[in-house]
């Protein structure tokens, strides 16, 4: 499962980063890594970018950023407005 | 060597961006600033001193950056000034709100082995939203010295000068011993693997003198390109390198990932457990103002129709509100040019004076207003935190066409002047997309092209001359998309850009901060583009002033009497005015620029342009709206004829050349063909000659080939008809 799955209002936590080089390192660099807790907080007009916490701060990424970070679900997450 | 006799202190200014730098940078140098340049590059590098207790802080203020990979430009450019320049203490600003990703950053400095000192900023802030930091023994974990403060009002200031004080004081080898036993550990598994690496790195000491060991191990086990570049210079650099990707290899077997990201893991899980330790969370946050704005600023309907609203809000403002000075830079500057032309002969010295130099730099000035107001409202917006969300807005759609979120704001500044729309490209991070950006803004219509818009639609559409102007409007915003694409998809070709982008919170700009922001734009844009501006203006002069023309008495005879048989009963008055027009028609054709025109007529053929049309589009260079005035001269109409004039729409429709085809090809060549020197030369400031050059020819054969289509297609499907209708 990876951030993009996620749908608004879910929290997860961060299983890895499935790429290096530039944006897998970016990615990590700006907190995205094992074990951190974040929440998908709201999608753009075609669902894209993603608004989301991490870290305690917002950050946005692209769908196809959120596609290289695995994660794992935290609590019940909300059915209704998926960003996918 | 004892650091207590130095009386000058280099001292490095650090930090993510948002952090509060720049207001930091401000309230600890005051009003010495000096702007430049990092060598070889368009980042913008600030200076500034303070003098206190008998010694000079000198400050550097370095990008605000994320990270120190070598994927950033402005990563590169902080970690080459902290490496090559070794300043002596490095201050690292801290975003107290956020203070495990602004540490990130922090530890890496310490690795570089040059004491640092941490400014816990926007303390007041963190104290609001409830997060308590233990500073003492933050500095004693972390082992570096921190101080809070809040750059905005000033506060800590005094406690952070204490600080670098008393670091500067320390002797350099006490503070490096006390500093490499505190650097980050990155754990035993990796710690295996950079220790021997350090070892062997340490073997050559005076590389290892130039380049702190344990810093270019852990950079190459991230598998970091510029640090593989810098180890050539090593005595055994074959096998340090060789070293390094066995342990790549290794980590990356053992983890099961790639090596640069394990090592950020391994920095944070550092932080995380220092964090842990000394920062509290005393109370639950509540609701955040910011989090309710962005309920309506970022919903998912909103966002781009507020957007739309803004971008409509600062581009009436700005050419609202300057309207107004550059109106009185304008009389000022006409004042001035008559005011000289009253006092110097007529002749050579006064033509020079008065038509080259007054009015080059009127041209220069006359932006100044615009590029005031506008740099203010942009940073308004910035310093607000809203350009993310006009990012998020627009990334989607802007993105499909090789664009970037952030490009949206300079291109529809196009529409107003391309000189601050090309200036405003420089909030895009990465390098490529901010040629795109600046390469495609100059189809956006600017003001100037307005005019002649208006004049050929008029003259020869009058049934549907908004619409024509519109069309061609339209026109140009699908070439810019278009190109963007092209540009994207061949020459700037590469992996697509992350967007990856920090939406801070939204925070109160500081007047000073603006003032700052637009003191030292406006200051760039007088100095950079003024003195290329000026020479432009001076040459265009030149060219249409030369050779000197005269009619001769024959020639004014002859026209006199053309003129008073098609004219019966025209009195002296009219008389005088048709000569005036008749010699400067006959000294612009008889000049350089007229025999450019001529010269170039024959590649303008195929796009039914006749010389005349060929001429004012060479003088359009010293700006667009100056092609009305050419061809008011070349039409014997008038010397000072605006686009609403209706002998010159009569004089255009009456040349049986002048077809309606004809003039909207000429709108369309007049979108596409390279902007005024003006833009021309902020282009060159901003990417350089090689760009300029590129820029220059790609619009100069985009405009000449379309142009030539449409002409030859209008033709063919004209004759066609015509032959139909007989």
């Amino acid at each position: 499962m990876v951030v993009s799955d996620a749908p608004v209002g879910a929290s997860f936590r961060v299983i890895r980063i499935t790429k290096g080089k530039e944006v897998g390192k970016r990615l990590a660099d700006m907190g995205f890594t094992e074990g951190a807790e974040g929440e998908v907080v709201r999608s753009g007009f075609l669902h894209d970018p993603l608004q989301v916490k991490i870290r305690g701060y917002d950050i946005l990424i692209r769908r196809s950023e959120a596609d290289d970070i695995e994660i794992a679900p935290l609590g019940n997450w909300p059915a209704a407005e998926t960003a996918g | 060597m004892s650091e207590v006799a130095r009386s000058i202190l280099r001292v490095a200014l650090a930090g993510n961006p948002n952090a509060g730098k720049t207001s930091l940078f401000n309230a600890l140098t005051g009003a010495h600033h000096k702007v430049g340049n990092y060598p070889g590059v368009t980042v913008e590098k600030l200076e500034g001193s303070r003098i206190r207790n008998g010694r000079e802080y000198r400050f550097i203020d370095l990008p605000g950056i994320y990270s120190l990979t070598a994927y950033s430009m402005d990563e590169v450019v902080a970690r080459d000034f902290i490496l090559d320049e070794k300043p002596d203490l490095i201050v690292d600003v801290l975003d107290s709100t956020n203070l495990e990703r602004n540490l990130f950053l922090c530890l890496q400095f310490q690795e570089l082995g040059i004491p640092v000192v941490g400014a816990l900023n926007m303390s007041d802030e963190a104290a609001a939203k409830g997060i308590a930091i233990d500073v003492e023994a933050l500095s004693a974990v972390l082992g570096i010295p921190m101080v809070k403060t809040v750059g905005s009002r000033g506060n800590g200031i005094a406690d952070l000068l204490d600080c670098l004080d008393s670091a500067g004081n320390q002797q350099a080898a006490t503070f490096n011993n006390s500093h490499a036993s505190h650097s980050i550990h990155y754990g035993e598994e990796i710690e295996s693997r950079v220790k021997p690496l350090e070892a062997a790195i340490a073997a050559d000491a005076s590389f290892a003198t130039r380049f702190p060991p344990r810093w270019l191990a852990v950079k190459l086990l991230e598998k970091d390109a510029n640090a593989y570049r810098r180890l050539s210079s090593h005595k055994n650099a074959d096998g340090v390198a060789a070293q390094a990707r066995e342990s790549v290899a290794w980590i990356e077997k053992h983890y099961a990932k790639d090596a640069e990201i394990v090592i950020s893991e391994q920095r944070y899980g550092y932080i995380h457990g220092a964090a842990k330790e000394t920062v509290t969370l005393v109370r639950r946050p509540t609701l955040s103002p910011t989090e309710t704005i962005d309920k309506v600023t970022m919903n998912r309907f909103l966002a781009l129709p507020i957007f739309i609203l803004v971008l409509w809000g600062v581009f009436k403002l700005t050419f609202a509100l300057g309207a107004f000075p550059q109106h009185w830079l304008e009389l000022f500057f006409g004042w001035l040019g008559g005011a000289v032309a009253s006092v110097v002969p007529e002749g050579f010295l006064r033509s020079l004076l008065v038509n080259g130099i007054i009015a080059g730099v009127g041209s220069v000035f006359s932006f100044v207003p615009l590029i005031v107001i506008l740099f203010f409202l942009l940073s308004v917006l910035e310093d607000v935190g809203y350009m993310s969300r006009a990012a998020f807005a627009t990334d989607k759609f802007l993105h499909a066409f090789g664009l970037h979120g952030q490009s949206v704001f300079p291109m529809v500044l196009g529409f107003g002047c391309s000189v601050p729309a090309i200036m405003a490209a420089r909030t895009l991070k990465s390098r490529r997309d901010r040629i795109v950006t600046i390469l495609v803004i100059p189809f956006m219509s600017c003001g100037a092209k307005l005019p002649v818009y208006v004049l050929l639609a008029g003259a020869f559409f009058p049934k549907n001359a908004a619409n024509m102007v519109m069309l061609v409007y339209a026109v140009g915003v699908v070439i810019s998309l278009v190109s963007a694409f092209v540009l994207k998809k061949t020459i700037l070709r590469g992996d697509p850009t992350p967007f990856v982008m920090e939406l801070p919170p939204y925070r109160a700009p500081t007047l000073r901060g603006l003032l700052w922001h637009v003191w030292e734009k406006t200051s760039q844009y007088v100095k950079k583009a003024g003195t290329v501006i000026m020479a432009a203006a001076i040459l265009i002069w030149a060219i249409t002033a030369f050779p000197i023309y005269a009619l001769s008495p024959g020639e004014v005879d002859s026209l006199t009497t053309a003129y008073k048989i098609k004219n019966a009963g025209a009195d002296q008055a009219a008389l005088a005015s048709y000569m005036e027009t008749a010699r400067a028609g006959a000294a612009l054709e008889h000049s350089v620029a007229g025999s450019i025109g001529k010269f170039i007529q024959p590649v303008f053929r195929p796009l039914g342009f006749d010389w005349k049309i060929s001429v004012a589009t060479v003088t359009g260079f010293a700006a667009k709206e100056v092609i009305v005035s050419t061809l008011g001269i070349l039409y014997r109409v008038g010397t000072e004829e605006d686009e609403q004039s209706a002998s010159l729409r009569e004089a255009l429709r009456a040349d049986s050349n002048f077809t309606p085809l004809v003039a909207f090809v000429l709108m369309l060549f007049v979108l596409v063909i390279p902007p005024c020197f003006a833009a021309l030369s902020t282009i060159k400031a901003e990417l350089g000659w090689r760009w300029l050059g590129f820029a220059f020819l790609f619009m100069l054969a985009l405009g000449w080939c379309l142009c030539a289509a449409v002409y030859q297609v209008g033709m063919v499907a004209g004759s066609a008809l015509h032959t139909r209708a007989a």
